[in-house]
């Protein structure tokens, strides 16, 4: 199955973390959400697919670009 | 027939320009899934519209009695056409052309000398890497570096809609031909774009490809071009929509199309779009889409600065620019990136007297060391000075948040304000929940429990904060409701489509 890397578009800290690995999410589910400015910035699934991986944190500051988690799609 | 014989040489010198480079050159042009230059023109322009100016221009060869052996095209082609029906000019390089061109620069130059004197918008399909050093020994000579064509360029800028199409690997002095423009494009894996290509990157021990040093999508996030788009005819498709909402010149307004939806259209949705809770998100792009005729909204320059999200759409059938808060990039807070899509937008929509609609939720800067680094405040000052010196009518509407001085810069404050504020409007020289410890430490120092105290004196501020105290003191105009916005936004354009002026202005944009 192909993977996608899903990435921050912001410098945040992550706030929380909302998906976990082998977990089924959809288009626009929150995976993880980033704090910056005072709000509370859902990174969302580009595509619906199965989560493989979460790479940051709570706590953790990610950069702009920084790779957050990877699912994988099916058929895609 | 007098002059037959001419006739027929002419027709027989167009068949060999139209031949282009030659066809293993244009077969392999084609099996890189690129178009050819005259494909380009014919995909741009209205079915059969094209008309070719210069198609004699070549690179001839003589025998020793004076007959024409070979004539190889030029590799620049140019002409006008019709877009939608509108009059354009275009330029394409032919990248498949790669013998010595005794035209090129003097058609390329034309192209857009035509655009200017004709006033009417300039399509520049750009293909090519210019220089060789290998010339340098053809020639037996250097040479002090000019920009050829620059002074033409600026010129139309300030003077025409200026569309820039990246459609092949691009560098040199092509690269400013197509950044210098008011919408640029490149096609995602067949464009690249760079100053300097792999090979010499390579010579100084840095290995890239071509799509890791200047792929489409890196230029965009860049805000080095535009958008990026998935075919050539998705480009020209692109081309056609950015067209249609500008005037031909700025000696014309922007064209009214036929209002096909309702002004007084209310969108339910709206109500609800605004969480109550401040440190919620919400969808900025779903609010313009029921705010704009028919939902209809082009974006532009979607992978750079996206705190603010900029783009052209319609008001009962007025072209606006319209500007839109994201907050889902850093709250909508603006970075150096977000106040150069600004200063350079604002600047494109006084160019072409286009009236401005700004739906704002800025709670400031974004702050820290990394925004000081990027000289935020430079890139900041820019904008506001981009948003008090336009002449283009103005509406704002706050839908929360509106801080500081990047806050305040949703409006110049010394003209007269269309500006409408959402009940969850939220205002201020900052945001409270920054500045309460600062503001009352000794009252905070002093009680026995801190958070219990932080608590009560956020409490006594939220009775102020209502917008409705600001409205009383006629500090902000209106209060709607969000669903009304629509209605509002088309009186708006109604109101202040007079007082558009169509002519140049006093400098044109700069790329």
């Amino acid at each position: 199955m192909p993977s996608v890397t899903v990435t921050s578009d912001i410098r945040a800290i992550v706030l929380e973390v909302a998906a976990s690995p082998g977990q089924s999410v959809v288009a626009g589910q929150d995976l993880v959400v980033l704090e910056s400015m005072k709000m509370e910035i859902p990174v969302a699934a580009p595509t619906a697919g199965i989560v493989s991986e979460v790479l940051v944190a709570a706590g953790d500051e990610v950069d702009e670009g920084r790779a957050v988690a990877t699912l994988e799609v099916p058929g895609a | 027939m007098t002059w037959q014989d001419e006739l027929a040489d002419a027709d027989r010198r167009r068949a060999l320009t139209r031949e282009m480079g030659g066809p293993e050159r244009v077969a392999r042009q084609k099996s890189q899934g690129k178009l050819t230059a005259r494909e380009r023109l014919d995909g741009l322009f209205d079915p059969g519209s094209f008309h070719e100016i210069g198609d004699l221009s070549g690179y001839a060869e003589y025998g020793d009695d004076g007959a024409l052996e070979r004539l190889t095209a030029s590799s620049v082609l140019f002409g006008r056409g019709l877009i939608d029906g509108r009059l354009a000019i275009a330029s394409a390089n032919d990248f498949t052309v790669r013998a010595p061109d005794a035209a090129g620069l003097r058609k390329s130059n034309a192209a857009e000398r035509t655009a200017l004197a004709m006033r009417v918008p300039l399509v520049r399909m750009v293909d090519g890497f210019g220089g060789s050093v290998r010339t340098l020994e053809a020639i037996g000579r250097t040479y002090v570096p000019d920009n050829p064509g620059w002074e033409h360029i600026l010129a139309n800028l300030a003077a025409v809609p200026v569309v820039a199409l990246g459609l092949g690997t691009i560098a040199g002095l092509h690269t400013a031909r197509l950044v210098a423009s008011h919408y640029s494009v490149m096609v995602r894996g067949v464009s690249h774009m760079f100053m300097a290509g792999p090979p010499v990157l390579a010579r100084m021990g840095k290995t890239y490809t071509k799509e890791e040093l200047g792929g489409a999508d890196l230029q965009a996030k860049a805000g080095a071009v535009d958008d990026v788009v998935d075919s050539e005819a998705e480009a020209f498709e692109r081309t056609r929509r950015f067209l249609s909402f500008l005037p031909p010149s700025v000696h014309e307004l922007p064209p009214r199309a036929e209002p096909r939806d309702d002004p007084g259209r209310r969108d339910e949705w709206l109500l609800d779009a605004i969480p109550r809770n401040r440190r919620r998100v919400y969808d900025p792009r779903r609010v313009v889409a029921a705010l704009v005729d028919n939902g209809d909204f082009f974006e532009v320059g979607r992978a750079f600065g996206g705190s603010v999200i900029t783009g052209l759409a319609r008001f009962n059938g007025w072209p606006a620019a319209l500007m839109a808060s994201n907050p889902h990039v850093y709250g909508g807070g603006w970075t150096a990136e977000a106040a150069q899509k600004v200063a350079r937008f604002v600047d494109f929509a006084d160019t072409f007297h286009l009236p401005v609609v700004n739906l704002v939720d800025i709670p400031g800067f974004v702050i820290g060391q990394e925004a000081e680094m990027a000289g935020t405040v430079r890139h900041g000052a820019r904008a506001l000075s981009a948003v008090y010196q336009t002449r283009s009518p103005w509406c704002s509407v706050i839908l929360r948040k509106a801080f500081g001085v990047a806050g305040a810069g949703h409006t110049d404050h010394s003209r007269v304000q269309h500006r409408y504020a959402w009940p969850s409007a939220d205002w201020g020289s900052m945001p409270m929940e920054g500045g309460i410890e600062a503001a009352y430490r000794a009252e905070i120092d002093a009680a026995p429990d801190r958070a219990a105290k932080v608590a009560e004196i956020e409490a006594r501020l939220n009775r102020v904060r209502s917008p409705l105290r600001t409205a009383e003191y006629f500090l902000v105009e209106e209060m709607i409701d969000p669903r009304d916005t629509r209605r509002v936004l088309c009186t708006f354009a109604d109101m202040t489509a007079k007082l558009r002026q169509a002519g140049p202005t006093s400098f044109g944009p700069r790329p």
